[in-house]
């Protein structure tokens, strides 16, 4: 159970082992992170192994095939653990919740908190193939990730909502985190964006994963996700998730 | 102690779940009306945007599972009206259509209009309607 009040992360398998790596996909951006964790998750056949709950959260249930889920999921196997969420986080769990979140993996000695998401870019239509931008927790990381091939910095910018939220608290917390965004559609959802980020973090965690499937049901995956992104641009339109297109104020 | 903390919290809790209450049940009202509208026609309103820049109005629209030659896109002085199959075998299977009414933020020359579809995405631009007298700055 977590410290922070009303937020409970719950294992219902305990997860054991150590260097542990959390990716984490909440919805955001083009829905670049919520596709990109839930495809790794099924492609890894990764196991449901636990829940987090906020007070609150909508009062709902997902259910899928006969089967009862919770709304934010936790996933499992061997090094990686996975979390996702059928519902964009509502602005004001945000902070509670990126500090419940760190906190655990804090506790569970996470090597890496990894969140993805995506770099709003309006000439999107025009760009065959998404750029990776990287930022690490501390230069170090952002060094490693760098050295990956195929991934730039991003040098300036706002990040915000839950991922900006979670690396501030990785940061305060001296645990090492990052974000991985890839270039996508505003509030389309981006499966081909989600595609580069996967390819990233294939190479990144050492594990083969084909996109193919991802890239070949691209359309249908975009009909199927609009409900979610409707619900989630709204729910961005409370974070200032706007700034993203501007830069921070530099004076000098 | 703990006790006080936990009952400020609880009041603080039920205050924001009011005012959540609220904001959601407007936006539900907005999700419901559409989702009713689009079972009664069958239609699917795609996700769209609308940018409007200098001397331009940009349309774009996303329509999975369409094609070029299957997209009607008429364009009035002030709207753009789409309309297109929809192959995807969700919601409610074969012969649903992408139908999209736009009211343009300000009025364009329909004669200027481009449009455009790759992977799924559609887009129109078309130039701004310009009728004025040109002034000489003094």
């Amino acid at each position: 159970m977590s410290q922070v009040e009303g937020i409970s992360i719950v294992e219902v398998e305990p997860i054991q082992g150590g260097d542990l790596i959390f990716i984490e996909g909440f919805p955001d951006v083009g829905l670049v992170g919520a596709i990109a964790a839930s495809y790794i998750v099924d492609r890894l056949e990764m196991r449901e192994v636990g829940y987090i709950d906020a007070e609150l959260l909508p009062p709902l249930i997902s259910v899928r095939n006969e089967q009862i889920k919770e709304l934010i999921r936790i996933y499992h196997r061997d090094k990686v653990v996975a979390i996702i969420s059928d519902v964009p986080i509502p602005p004001y769990i945000i902070k509670p919740l990126s500090q419940s979140i760190v906190d655990w993996i804090k506790r569970k000695d996470g090597k890496l908190l990894i969140s993805i998401s995506g770099i709003p870019e309006p000439n999107r239509l025009d760009i065959e193939k998404p750029e990776i931008y990287v930022l690490g927790s501390r230069p170090e990381i952002t060094e490693m990730l760098i050295k990956l091939n195929g991934a730039n910095r991003f040098k300036d910018g706002f990040i915000a909502g839950i991922k900006g939220m979670l690396l501030r608290e990785a940061v305060r917390a001296g645990l090492d985190a990052a974000i991985i965004l890839a270039q996508a559609h505003y509030n389309y959802p981006d499966p081909g964006a989600a595609g580069q980020v996967v390819s990233y973090l294939s190479r990144l965690l050492g594990i083969e994963i084909d996109v193919k499937p991802l890239l070949e049901s691209a359309e249908e995956l975009r009909l199927k996700l609009r409900d979610l992104m409707m619900r989630t641009d709204q729910v961005m339109r409370g974070i200032q998730k706007s700034k993203e297109l501007e830069l921070p104020p530099v004076y000098l | 102690m703990e006790e006080w903390r936990r009952s400020i919290w609880r009041r603080i809790l039920d205050e924001f779940r009011r005012i959540e209450a609220e904001m959601s049940r407007m936006e539900d009202e907005f999700f419901r009306l559409m989702r009713e509208a689009e079972e009664r026609s069958g239609c699917i309103m795609p996700l769209y945007n609308v940018y409007e820049s200098g001397d331009e109005v940009r349309l774009t629209a996303d329509l999975p599972g369409s094609s070029k030659d299957e997209i009607g896109l008429i364009a009035g002085e002030d709207y753009f009206r789409i309309e297109a199959p929809c192959r995807s075998p969700l919601r409610g299977g074969e012969g649903r259509r992408y139908v999209l009414h736009v009211r343009l933020p300000a009025k364009i020359d329909p004669r200027t209009v481009r449009a455009r579809y790759k992977e799924g995405v559609l887009e129109v631009v078309a130039k701004k309607k310009i009728v004025g007298y040109k002034i000489r700055i003094d």
